[in-house]
């Protein structure tokens, strides 16, 4: 997200926030507890709410109220201040049946109690077979209920410009050495040339490479968190990329998904883009003329662990004080796992499916014309099965990301480095859970 | 050998007049250039190409897609910002033309400390009432429908501010006596004889009300979640924060906006001769 977007989503947060405060609402109970909910199946017709930021959703529901005139559904788009609509929901009381909620918000959302535990109900375990194994450890934390479940992830792949690198005779990188040797290698054939960009305000995208080094930046055990932003696999990938940034071979201007950004690949100034899945459809739309020009790799490697990661995605999360647990289990299993839905959700809106079924839709077994025909969904579909599954997200994971993009941008500018942003990270994470009275500390 | 004419300009100050005030018609105009510009292009062509000239006409397939996008969903969105701007600017004119006669022509005690708490609102921005205002509506039950973005609408102090002014200036004392005498009631000699004297001024507070109603965001923003009550403003930021999952939306919004600025431009023009007028009769006072 450009880092304008990021200001006027923390503009409408603060906005949303202060009028939870002029409301006079009375602050969540921090307890991690879970309500115990009963599974009853409704007598007669029941209306549920669902609320998400899908483009085209409202279609995918249609579909499904056409099929179950007893389970309405209705939807709402909350894609300006997701989090903040849901927030102030959630204190008046009026939280709807079932949210979108990002991975990395669950844990948040979680400790101020706003999910129902949905395992009464058999058909919510029972779909756990349904989706990939990594995004069903986040919504059930680690087997501890079904709190949510998955809808969409975001796998992490290498975007090449094929005839860049064939142009200077460079082979396509598969570990991350090779590839810093190739941004040597594309910036000494031609200085005007970067291998990619390092986004200075992108916190999500940084956090999903630490990710794939295995960074387990956050774990709970013993009734509080352990806190380990800053460890020495975090280290490693901050390392590397800080000696690209120092050696100006990656570029620190662009923001992703910004006019800038598609101009200077439009101008070939860039060779590369470490993107997710749902990135597809940008480069696509955005640069039309570079059609045929771009392939989709696996991520480069650390060494021999070929483990990937995971920037963004989400889940349909069971919210308190929903009243029809199994009606909302029936429609958030059709939604997230029926071949139907999934077909439309990946059309109108973009989304990549955690669902196992959603791997093998038609329209992501075939070749894309964009990518030279290739058959681009198979490399996604394979980085998501290598997505490491024992990643935890942290309770107040927007804190420390605002404060991982300050120190981020400062290292970009040459002031400080990015050891400095994953140990202001590190101090962030453990100063706002103490400010929420959330037990933790750090290291394992 | 003539005496050159005292109050003629010399040719310096009029070319350096002129250069400043062309700079600053580019200034303004750019944006609204740019926007027509990129109207016009393909979403590949938004990034890729100068934004600042043409490239691949296709604004009537951009028009199209706008309005069929969602089913049709910016249609009513326009319609939507028509009902908002055009009655809520009437009814808030009519509200402020009568404040304001009130407040010129008759006399009555508390008059001038009602007259200065109004003058007080004038200093509140709406921003700042779209809280307290959001709090007020949704213990009445009435966020999430018209009536939420419509009654806040309707009131203007600025409007009560000028139309007192405009009354004062404009409709003679001598005036409302002799209709008076004619036997007509306090609303006879409103409606028939004080009403179309100010007529000019009116349309300045129309004018205001109007373009404020039709800019506004955040009212909107904070009161509506259904999007079939959306304005135009609204529901393109809405599409807006969605660019990331659909990128096509992004030129979407871009026609859109240009859609939303012609009819302000054509109420401009429509009623810029009353607009001077007014603006003069207040400028006297």
């Amino acid at each position: 997200m450009s880092s304008t977007v990021t200001r006027m989503r923390l503009a409408a947060v603060a906005t949303a926030a202060s009028v939870a405060v002029l409301a006079g609402c009375s602050s969540p109970a921090p307890a991690d507890g879970t309500s115990a909910a009963s599974c009853e199946p409704a007598k007669g017709k029941v209306t549920l709410q669902y609320w998400n930021t899908v483009p085209g959703m409202d279609k995918v529901v249609d579909l499904w109220n056409k099929k179950n005139p007893d389970i309405q559904v209705e939807t709402k788009n909350i894609s300006n201040d997701q989090y903040g609509t849901l927030g102030n929901a959630l204190k008046a009381g009026k939280a709807p049946d079932l949210a979108q909620v990002g991975y990395d918000e669950l844990p948040n959302l979680r400790t101020q109690n706003a999910f129902v535990d949905a395992s009464a109900c058999s058909a919510a375990t029972a779909a756990k077979s349904k989706f990939v194994p990594w995004t069903w450890s986040q919504t059930s934390f680690g087997g501890t209920g079904v709190f949510a479940l998955p809808q969409d992830t975001g796998p992490m792949a290498l975007y090449v410009r094929s005839d860049l690198f064939e142009k200077h005779g460079i082979a396509i990188p598969t570990t991350w050495d090779a590839y810093a040797a190739a941004a040597q290698q594309l910036h000494k054939a031609d200085p005007d040339l970067s291998i990619t960009f390092f986004d200075p305000n992108n916190a999500e995208w940084f956090n999903g490479l630490l990710w794939q080094n295995s960074s387990e930046m956050y774990s709970y055990s013993g009734d509080q968190w352990h806190v380990t932003v800053e460890s020495d696999q975090s280290k490693q990938v901050a390392g590397y990329w800080q000696k690209l940034i120092s050696d100006k071979l990656v570029r620190t201007d662009l923001a992703n998904g910004s006019t800038q950004m598609y101009a200077a690949y439009q101008k070939d100034q860039v060779a590369s883009y470490v993107g997710a899945a749902w990135g597809y459809s940008m480069f696509r739309d955005n640069l039309p003329k570079q059609a045929g020009k771009w392939s989709i790799v696996p991520m480069p490697t650390w060494g021999s662990n070929g483990a990937s990661g995971d920037w963004g995605g989400s889940t349909v999360a069971f919210m308190k004080g929903g009243k029809h647990l199994h009606e909302s289990v029936k429609f958030n299993t059709w939604l997230n796992s029926d071949p139907e839905a999934l077909a439309m959700e990946n059309e109108l809106g973009g989304l990549y499916p955690a669902a196992d079924a959603g791997l093998r839709l038609p329209a992501l077994s075939k070749g894309v014309p964009y990518y030279n025909n290739e058959k681009i969904f198979d490399v996604f579909a394979d980085s998501s099965k290598k997505i490491d599954t024992s990643f935890t997200w942290g309770p107040t994971q927007k804190t420390v990301n605002l404060a991982l993009q300050d120190a981020m941008a400062k290292a970009a500018a040459g002031d400080g480095t990015l050891d400095d942003a994953l140990a202001a990270a590190q101090a962030a994470a453990l100063k706002s859970m103490k400010d929420q009275a959330i037990p933790a500390a750090a290291g394992k | 050998m003539s005496t050159p004419s005292v109050n003629r300009e010399s040719g310096l100050s009029r070319t350096a007049a002129m250069a400043v005030m062309l700079l600053l018609a580019v200034y303004f105009l750019l944006p609204i250039y740019f926007l027509i510009v990129a109207a016009t292009k393909p979403q590949g062509d938004l990034a890729s190409t100068n934004g600042l000239t043409f490239s691949h006409f296709d604004l009537f397939d951009n028009l199209r897609v706008l309005f069929t996008r969602s089913d049709g969903i910016f249609g009513r969105w326009a319609v939507n910002t028509v009902l908002y701007a055009v009655l809520g600017a009437a009814v808030g004119t009519m509200i402020s033309a009568l404040c304001g006669y009130a407040l010129a022509k008759f006399r009555f005690r508390g008059r001038e400390f009602l007259f200065s708490v109004i003058l007080g609102g004038v200093l509140v921005p709406t921003t700042a009432l779209a809280l307290p205002l959001f709090l007020l509506f949704s213990a009445t039950g009435i966020v999430n429908t018209y009536f939420a973005v419509f009654l806040p609408s309707i009131v203007s102090p600025f409007g009560v501010y000028l139309a007192r002014i405009f009354a004062n200036a404009a409709v003679p004392q001598e005036l409302i006596e002799s209709a008076r005498l004619d036997g007509a009631g306090e609303f006879r000699t409103f409606f028939s004889v004080a009403f179309k004297l100010m007529t000019p001024a009116l349309v300045t507070i129309f004018l205001f009300q109007f373009v404020a109603i039709w800019n506004n965001f955040f009212l909107p923003m904070v009161m509506l979640q259904k999007e079939s009550l959306f304005p135009i403003t609204l529901g393109l930021y809405q599409w807006n924060g969605q660019t990331a999952r659909a990128p096509l939306l992004q030129e979407s919004v871009i026609t859109g906006s240009l859609v939303s600025i012609v009819p302000v431009i054509v109420v401009f023009v429509l009623l810029q001769r009353f607009w001077r007028t007014g603006l003069a009769a207040g400028s006297l006072k």
